[in-house]
């Protein structure tokens, strides 16, 4: 391995703004108050994490996905709890590693073992997890996964609808070599049924069919249309769903069964789960849910409207937090204040769901929120005990005070990839929290250890399968 | 059906046979006999123990009594209610907010402010494997009820606090709701139409994901760690355990790369619309004409869009054949490393919009089929309620409730073969089930009961 420190890479400074001390952050506070955040700060703090024990480390998890995030963010949940994860990749590796925005390879990022360079996308979906490759597409390839899964927990797969089937590596064969294993799919519509996927379909195929493109965005009247979200949430929210359909197996099979099952996610069935009352309001009178931009059509108030420095979020429905905002507002401009609470139509909660009651709202609010930025909004709402908050940028996010202190943003000094900050596990935990080891690895970094562990290959066995492109 | 049959059979029509719907409830639960526990309100907490009742366990959703929690007075419009809230309450509804949140759950209202109230919520935690809590941070350790008093009666218990901020650090004592942790986790920021000046055609502001997402997947993402934790407890350490999810945090876990790639390079992520910033064809075309024109709806009668996408060289080459608008730009294109290039997307799907002027989706669809071209039209809610598809996969159904009738409700997010979930109610007024939750887990009798409910305590 080549001799170089992490202080080689080039990285620009993080914090810009160092770290709030706990002095800081409960100044003012008495004993009696401070005593139960310093509880949880004890118990459930980031820097103790490597003091404690993973919860499923005992779990070994093959993860044979590709083109896609869905599989790998599902594998990531189980990484980040401990999991040995095992991406077994093409030869080349998964093309996902290879995806930066607008193929701009100067912000990709390179290991200073190979100098292989990985999009960010992926590194960030790479967590504690080892790389293998194996091509599927010949049979001894095939041959040799089947060998992995003997011992195998889980397998995680996105191969075109009865792919591994059609090659002898689908459940039906593979839980008869290990009928312990849960075997996950993971796609947009489904691999069954009259709307089955086709070979590779992506996020945000799911998107659109689930009715969340058509809902999101401004009304047309504002100039509006359908809206994707900026993420492959699809991809996000199907491989949690995965995930906990994964545990649940789990949990009968190691308590009740001893058997795996055969489960399935996808990103459009994830995204309809989640689609708050979109079906019950069709059900009931036909009612297609339309787009309300950065509104509720519940809630009023709740939404982000534009400000001085960009956008603010204010929320509070019912009459107490209603009071407040508008006592907020009328500190600097009475007359908003008074237009709104004097205003016969707006006095009950009920009233002020209607759309033009909407426009009447947030058109006085906007007329404070613009001589008011993102900080100056979010402070004077805040002293009220309104929920608030700016629309914040990667750059604001990375520097939040909140953040940091928590460790919600993370500065990791990996041995492969230097100082790269990245978001944690969101879970944090008392006695057996999740973590972050290591960032990634490089395609196949580990075929070399893999291929002696679990097959107990030889140099020469290792370098034939290299050679043949089996591997 | 005999292991044979099985293995007969083509691909599909196994996953038919093993995810059959019509069987589900010939089948076991993941978890028979667990119980679970539900004090929460809004969106995060109820979705994270929902995910458990539909897994199984038995859970008692605790309200405040009559109204119950303020998600059940929340619904679009003010105009849609599933009647009535409550026994004391008969002539007013429970509001559709309340809907994908508590489904299969037993609801018993409790005044947690009084001791007696304080007793019977200890009685159900020394029973209880699992509770999902998202009061503000402290106040249920104030009232006597927290992980720290539960963990003394019953040690084996799986306690997950859910919130905005998380209960400790400078942000603690914030309140939070689902779009403010999206806008301050950063997924407001690279979602929606471009700035102007950006080279994309159309223009707008930073857009939420109009669904509750921070909440409702944030939910998932507590409920992971819970069945984590239950794995943890039943098979390795036999304790119990304590989670704090922050939803703010969570919007930050799923915003891909942009964290890493601003601290790196100082790159900060912006919106790119429909379009995809990684691959391309792989975009949402604007068609120019409705496939509704004569709606009364006016969302029905706005022109369509769809997905198509053809990210790789040859799908490029292909889509060329098939769109004839896009022969100008076919060979300078070619490659993917060009054609992922903003100026590039700019051109090639202006040339794609150009040629479904006079189409509607439904037609672009059929044309992208019949090349066997990866397309997906943007459905409205009423598009997708009515494709055989979800409902042949119970992800969307009719519910026969037991208090509403019939309720079209959404279905399952996963298909487990041997243990599948399910969905049995959509939710029952606040209090429906005081007398069984009380009889069962606190053991006391008819007339204790109704001395606590005359007394306001349940």
């Amino acid at each position: 391995m080549a001799e170089i420190k992490s202080s080689d890479i080039p990285v620009l400074p993080w914090p810009a703004v160092p770290l709030m001390t706990p002095d800081e952050v409960y100044k003012g506070l008495s004993e009696a108050a401070r005593e139960y955040p310093n509880w949880l700060e004890a118990n459930v703090h980031w820097r103790d994490v490597g003091k404690k024990p993973e919860k499923l480390s005992r779990l070994r998890i093959l993860d044979v996905t590709m083109k896609s995030m869905g599989g790998h963010w599902c594998t990531s949940l189980f990484a980040e709890h401990g999991a040995e994860v095992i991406m077994v990749e093409p030869p080349g590796g998964d093309p996902t590693r290879r995806l930066t925005p607008f193929n701009r390879k100067e912000w990709m990022f390179k290991d200073n073992v190979t100098g292989e360079a990985m999009g960010a996308n992926f590194l960030h979906e790479c967590r504690n997890k080892f790389s293998m490759t194996l091509n599927l597409e010949t049979a001894e390839g095939r041959e040799l996964l089947k060998k992995l899964v003997v011992d195998a927990d889980i397998l995680v797969e996105n191969y075109p609808p009865g792919q591994f089937d059609a090659w002898g590596i689908g459940y039906r064969q593979l839980s008869e070599i290990n009928p312990r294993l849960v075997y996950g799919w993971i796609g947009q519509r489904g691999q069954w049924g009259p709307l089955k996927d086709r070979p590779w379909m992506y996020d945000p195929t799911g998107q659109n069919a689930c009715g969340f493109t058509h809902g999101t965005g401004a009304p047309a009247a504002f100039g509006g249309r359908p809206t994707r979200s900026g993420m492959w949430v699809c991809d996000y929210v199907g491989g949690t769903c995965l995930a906990n359909g994964i545990m649940a197996a789990l949990n009968y099979r190691d308590r009740v069964s001893g058997r795996g099952q055969f489960v399935e996610a996808t990103g459009a069935a994830g995204i309809m789960r989640i689609i708050d009352y979109n079906w019950g309001w069709q059900g009931m009178d036909g009612s297609i849910r339309p787009r309300f931009g950065n509104w509720d059509l519940a809630i009023n108030i709740y939404a982000v409207n534009p400000c001085k420095d960009g956008q603010i979020m204010v929320g509070g429905g019912h009459d107490r937090l209603w009071y407040r905002i508008w006592k907020t507002v009328g500190k600097d401009r009475p007359e908003l204040e008074q237009h709104i609470v004097e205003d016969p139509a707006l006095k009950v909660v009920v009233d002020r769901l209607p759309f033009y009651a909407q426009v009447e709202t947030y058109t006085t609010l906007s007329e404070w929120f613009k001589d008011n930025s993102r900080l100056e909004a979010e402070t004077k709402l805040q002293a009220e005990e309104v929920a608030s908050g700016g629309v914040t940028f990667a750059d604001e996010v990375a520097e939040f005070p909140h953040f940091k202190y928590r460790g919600h943003v993370l500065q990791v000094d990996d041995l492969m990839y230097g100082k790269v900050v990245v978001s944690p596990p969101s879970q944090l935990a008392q006695k057996a929290p999740p973590r972050i080891k290591w960032l990634g690895r490089p395609t196949g970094f580990d075929n070399e250890e893999i291929y002696r562990k679990y097959f107990g290959f030889k140099k020469d066995e290792i370098d034939a399968l290299k050679k043949k492109g089996t591997i | 059906m005999a292991q044979k049959d099985l293995k007969a059979m083509s691909f599909e029509e196994y996953c038919r046979t093993v995810f059959d719907a019509k069987k589900i409830f010939e089948k076991p639960e993941a978890f028979k006999g667990y119980t679970a526990i539900s004090t929460t309100q809004y969106i995060l907490g109820p979705s994270c123990a929902n995910y458990f009742a539909e897994l199984g366990m038995e859970t008692i959703k605790i309200e405040l009594p009559r109204r119950g929690e303020p998600m059940r007075h929340t619904t679009p419009y003010n105009e849609p209610f599933l009647y009535p809230l409550s026994k004391q309450m008969p002539d007013k509804g429970t509001g559709l907010g309340f809907f994908g949140a508590n489904h299969n759950e037993y609801f018993l209202a409790v005044d947690f402010h009084k001791p007696e109230g304080v007793e019977i919520v200890h009685r159900i935690q020394a029973k209880t494997d699992i509770q999902a809590e998202n009061y503000r941070p402290g106040t249920f350790d104030r009232w006597g009820i927290g992980y720290r008093q539960a963990a003394k009666i019953n040690p084996r218990l799986i306690y997950i606090w859910m919130g905005g901020f998380g209960g400790w650090g400078p942000g603690r004592v914030r309140a939070s709701y689902d779009i403010l942790g999206q806008a301050q986790g950063g997924t407001f920021s690279i979602t929606g139409m471009p700035g102007p000046g950006q080279g994309h055609p159309a223009v707008g502001l930073p857009s939420k994901h109009t669904i509750w997402l921070a909440d409702y997947w944030g939910g998932m993402m507590g409920c992971f760690a819970g069945l984590a934790a239950l794995w943890w407890r039943d098979n390795i350490s036999g304790t119990g355990e304590f989670i704090e999810y922050s939803q703010v945090h969570g919007a930050t876990r799923i915003i891909e790369g942009t964290i890493p790639l601003f601290a790196r390079y100082g790159v900060v992520a912006q919106r790119w619309g429909n379009w995809d910033r990684q691959l391309c064809v792989h975009g949402i075309v604007q068609c120019g004409k409705p496939s509704y024109p004569g709606s009364k709806i006016p969302l029905e009668a706005e022109p369509g869009q769809i997905l198509i996408s053809a990210p790789e060289d040859g799908d490029f080459a292909k889509l060329c054949q098939v769109i004839p608008n896009l022969k100008a730009v076919a060979s300078k294109y070619a490659k993917y490393d060009d054609r992922v290039q903003p100026k590039a997307q700019s051109e090639i799907y202006t040339a794609m919009e150009e040629w479904a002027k006079d189409k509607t989706k439904e037609e672009v669809w059929q044309i992208m089929e019949k090349n066997e071209i990866n397309s997906q039209p943007v459905w409205s809610n009423k598009e997708c309620s009515q494709q055989e598809h979800f409902h042949l996969r119970d992800e969307m159904h009719w519910l026969d409730d037991p208090y509403f009738g019939d309720v079209l409700s959404q279905g399952l997010a996963y298909h487990l073969s041997d243990t599948p979930a399910r969905h049995r109610w959509v939710f029952k007024p606040v209090g429906a089930d005081n007398e069984y939750i009380l009889q069962k887990y606190c053991g006391y009798g008819l007339d204790q009961i109704r001395e606590l409910e005359k007394n306001d305590i349940i």
